[in-house]
């Protein structure tokens, strides 16, 4: 028997949220086993853009999150876990009409006010940054301390390092409980013993902890063009369109939005998204959307026309009904913790998100509060409906 | 022959209805890339556009299969990624 | 057109022979073949004006003949789009294809489909495979085909099967006769021939190319590959072993081969009972050479007509042929049959990321095929893994999937082109 002093905790959904938390469990001297219904960033995390980026959050709690998660990246990076997997990237915000430009400006200053850098950037200066800008580009800002890292990768590293079971293609049926606490994970036949349970299992999440009508799928679909460079990102940051930022603001369109993101990859492809489909949880793409996103992203950076797509996929976000992920124990069930509903934030939040689950798995407080994001709001609700 | 494309800013001559590989093969030019270390440069392989080894540049559009593009005249062509942007 | 088409995907002989057949029983087709003109490989016709000199089977010549009257003939009822590049079929169903004249992609719901897009080869990896000056031996017949003049220079012929004589044949016959033909297998065993005149192969035309090497003094050497390629001034210095001797040959061109297997990546599954079937025809379907595509195109279209409730499937002519393709193809399989090789660890796998045998040693022995994907970045290139995914199923001990995972696009497309898509639907 292991020792007796060392906690069992069975994580569910090996993404990069359960990544990181099954490591830092590890790294504090817990007993992890990791169950994943497929394998490791099988899901969302797989199928994300590469972007860390503060530029890209709605004011208040989302803001305030991913300015520590970005500098978690960072000190990750520094210490050696994340060496090589996270580079500095600047963020442009783009408007292309004075509509936009008022929203990015908007944005900026709810940016501003969070503490984060914030530059704006003229016509020509924009141009000597990112030649070969489209026309109808009118304004923009720059966020020079946002960041890039690709999640699978990241993935990667955080299990390689730490001595965690692995469990695949083993689909999570129910989280046992024995006298109103949780004593394992059942898969199939079998129970995975544990004296605690993390959920971050994204829209897997759901009927693992009644959470049906409170998490809801979003499907984005994205394409990946070939190589416009040889040496590096082809262009010096991340292009996010104000079309973007409406989305992450709330401020409604109708459904089938595009959300326009060009990202440089480190291979000097580009990948390009996405769509913003809600209530899809398939990964088919088609060509009307993926040829809608190209549009858009032909206008807003016209040398795409000298590039190839070489494949279209789909990723399927997780959010939740009142657009914050839920993190914090569950609220009836005691020995749960749950962390899920990153929606498209994942990537950004995810190592840091994992870190403060491992804290709470541990009986410890993490290193934010994480008021805003427990799971007893939603306890509430229902309690008065 | 009938007609000129420009590989690389030089004339290379092409007889009607020939691909872009068959004349640069022919004007004695194999070697269709820059290699940079890591990946490997281009070259006529397969010659049924599966192996994406023979792709090349077209200025102001997108890379094209050369073992099975017709040769135009006037094409300007040259080794991928871009034909000299003056961005490197 | 005011009904919807059968398509066919590829103006090979399996898919010109799908479409006559449907076109002669009175169905409309849309054939779309990504060249300028009909004809796949074995068919590859001259460009215009270069003569039709290539040495081959005078049958060849007449199958094609016969195949091209035919569709000449039903003329009215099929609509032929060359130059055009078939991407797969997108999440919605729809059918997608790259117009390269038109510079855009345009999309459409066929009645039912044939895809034949034949068969790509099959590559033994040594280092240097990826240099300039080394190409297939069936990419370099296509050439030869095209141009109707073979290549400049010394040329060595390296890798396994029927193919390599042939082709060493035909440039023989074209002026160049390859400095020699590497033969990996021994194939010269006892009751070789035997077995392989009893399954039904062609010996007429292996007299004929053993014939034409002789008459152009080149040697065939069994058991005899190639084990790396270097750059040498503007051609190649090639590592040769045969047994225990070891040689380097300076040539122009090293043209390598080693089998061919159906071009299957990202195509769409077969669904013969589907509401809208799809079925697979020729090499494309099952590598058993050109006269076997002819009558596989020929059985598709049959079993199509029968599907869709127009004909009675007379197949039984058909299986037969297909049945006897099989055994040759069985009996050379088992004539030329080697060793699997371990390639050097600096053997390029990917070409077309540059990942190499020890990258993919350094990959857990059991990782998936998806782990090998994104972690290993094998196959993230343009081919979408055409080339490394059958090399790296052989160098892990496992089959090579029957298919990839369907997927769009399944070749490279140009942003501006799939911008500017083209449905023929009523938005």
């Amino acid at each position: 028997m292991a020792s007796s002093a060392a906690i069992h905790v069975a994580v569910i959904g090996a993404g990069i949220v359960g990544a990181a938390a099954a490591h830092f469990l590890a790294a504090a001297g817990a007993r992890v086993t990791l169950l994943d219904a497929s394998g490791p960033a099988a899901g969302a995390t797989g199928a994300s853009d590469g972007a860390v980026s503060v530029a890209s959050k709605r004011p208040g709690p989302m803001m305030d999150l991913a300015r520590h998660a970005r500098a978690f990246y960072v000190r990750c990076e520094r210490d050696g876990l994340f060496r090589g997997l996270f580079h500095r990237r600047s963020t442009f915000l783009v408007a292309r009409t004075a509509v936009e430009a008022e929203l990015v400006a908007r944005h900026g200053a709810d940016l501003a006010a969070a503490g984060e850098r914030v530059v704006e950037v003229d016509r020509a200066t924009l141009l000597a940054r990112i030649p070969g800008l489209g026309a109808s580009v009118c304004a923009a800002l720059e966020i020079p301390d946002d960041g890039h890292a690709l999640g699978y990768e990241i993935t990667q590293r955080l299990l390689g390092r730490s001595r965690i079971t692995i469990r695949r293609n083993a689909p999570a049926a129910e989280i046992v409980m024995r006298a109103g606490r949780a004593a394992g994970v059942a898969i199939g036949d079998e129970l995975v013993a544990a004296d605690a349970v993390l959920v971050a299992a994204g829209i897997g999440s759901a009927p693992l902890l009644g959470l049906g009508e409170i998490l809801i799928p979003r499907k984005g679909q994205m394409a990946v063009t070939d190589r416009a460079s040889l040496s590096g990102p082809a262009i010096d940051g991340h292009l996010m369109a104000a079309s973007y930022l409406a989305a992450k603001r709330g401020i409604a369109r109708e459904d089938g939005h595009i959300g326009l993101v060009i990202d440089p990859l480190m291979t000097g492809q580009f990948l390009i998204g996405g769509s913003r489909e809600d209530h899809r949880s398939d990964h088919a793409t088609d060509a009307r959307t993926i040829a809608a996103i190209l549009r858009e992203a032909l206008d807003l950076y016209p040398p795409l026309a000298q590039r190839r797509v070489l494949r279209s996929f789909a990723g399927v976000r997780t959010a939740s009904r009142d657009g914050l992920p839920i993190v914090g124990a569950h609220p009836r069930r005691e020995g749960i913790v749950i962390a899920t509903g990153f929606e498209g934030d994942g990537i950004c939040l995810g190592p840091f998100m994992g870190a403060c689950a491992a804290r709470l798995l541990l009986g410890e407080a993490p290193a934010v509060d994480l008021a805003a994001l427990s799971p007893q709001r939603f306890v509430r609700v229902e309690a008065h409906a | 022959m009938s007609g000129h494309f420009f590989w690389s800013g030089m004339p290379v001559a092409f007889r009607p209805g020939e691909t872009i590989a068959a004349a640069l093969l022919r004007a004695g030019i194999a070697d269709l890339g820059r290699p940079d270390g890591h990946l490997p440069g281009g070259r006529v392989f397969c010659g049924i556009g599966a192996c994406q080894g023979c792709i090349v540049a077209v200025e102001d559009a997108a890379p094209i299969e050369s073992c099975l593009t017709l040769a135009r005249e006037g094409l300007r062509l040259g080794p991928l990624p871009a034909l000299g942007t003056g961005h490197d | 057109m005011t009904e919807a088409p059968i398509l066919i995907v590829g103006g090979g002989p399996a898919g010109a022979s799908a479409a006559a057949t449907l076109a002669e029983a009175g169905l409309p087709v849309l054939l779309v073949e990504q060249r300028d003109q009909l004809g796949g490989a074995i068919h590859r016709q001259p460009a215009n004006g270069a003569g039709d000199h290539v040495w081959r089977p005078a049958r060849h010549r007449r199958t094609w003949a016969a195949l091209t009257a035919r569709l000449r003939a039903c003329a009215g009822m099929i609509e032929i789009r060359t130059q055009t590049v078939f991407l797969g079929v997108d999440g919605a169903g729809r059918f997608l294809f790259d117009d390269r004249r038109a510079g855009r992609v345009f999309a459409s719901r066929p009645r039912a489909a044939i895809v034949a897009v034949g068969a790509i080869e099959t590559i033994r990896p040594f280092p240097g495979w990826e240099l300039p000056g080394v190409m297939t031996a069936g990419g370099a017949q296509v050439l030869l085909k095209e141009t109707g003049r073979p290549p400049e220079g010394p040329i060595l012929i390296a890798g396994s099967g029927p193919l390599l004589p042939a082709l060493a044949a035909q440039l023989a016959k074209a002026g160049n006769p390859p400095v020699a033909v590497l033969e990996r297998g021994r194939p010269w065993r006892p009751g070789t021939l035997a077995r392989l005149a009893l399954a039904g192969g062609p010996m007429g035309e292996a007299v004929a190319y053993a014939a034409a090497l002789a008459l152009g003094r080149v040697p065939y050497r069994c058991g005899a590959l190639v084990t790396r390629a270097e750059p040498d001034g503007a051609g190649l210095a090639v590592g040769i072993r045969a047994g225990a001797d070891e040689r380097v040959l300076r040539v122009r061109h090293l043209l390598i081969h080693d089998g061919i297997e159906p071009n299957r990546a990202g195509i769409p599954l077969p669904a013969p009972e589907a509401a809208v079937p799809v079925l697979l025809a020729g090499d494309g379907r099952e590598a058993l050479g050109a006269d076997a595509a002819l009558l596989d195109g020929r059985r598709a279209a049959l079993q199509l007509l029968a599907r869709l409730g127009t004909g009675t499937a007379e197949l039984a002519a058909l299986e037969s042929g297909l049945e006897r393709a099989r055994r040759v193809q069985a009996a050379l399989a088992q004539a030329l049959g080697s060793k699997p090789m371990v390639p050097a660890p600096e053997t390029l796998i990917c070409r077309c990321e540059g990942r190499s045998y020890a990258d993919l040693q350094a990959l857990a022995d059991d990782a998936s095929v998806r782990e090998i994907r994104l972690m290993g970045r094998f196959g993230l290139g343009a081919c979408q893994g055409r080339f490394c995914g059958p090399m790296i199923a052989a160098l892990r001990g496992r089959p090579v999937p029957a298919a990839s995972p369907p997927r769009w696009p399944l070749r490279p497309v140009s942003v501006a082109a799939l911008a500017r898509l083209s449905t023929d639907e009523t938005e």
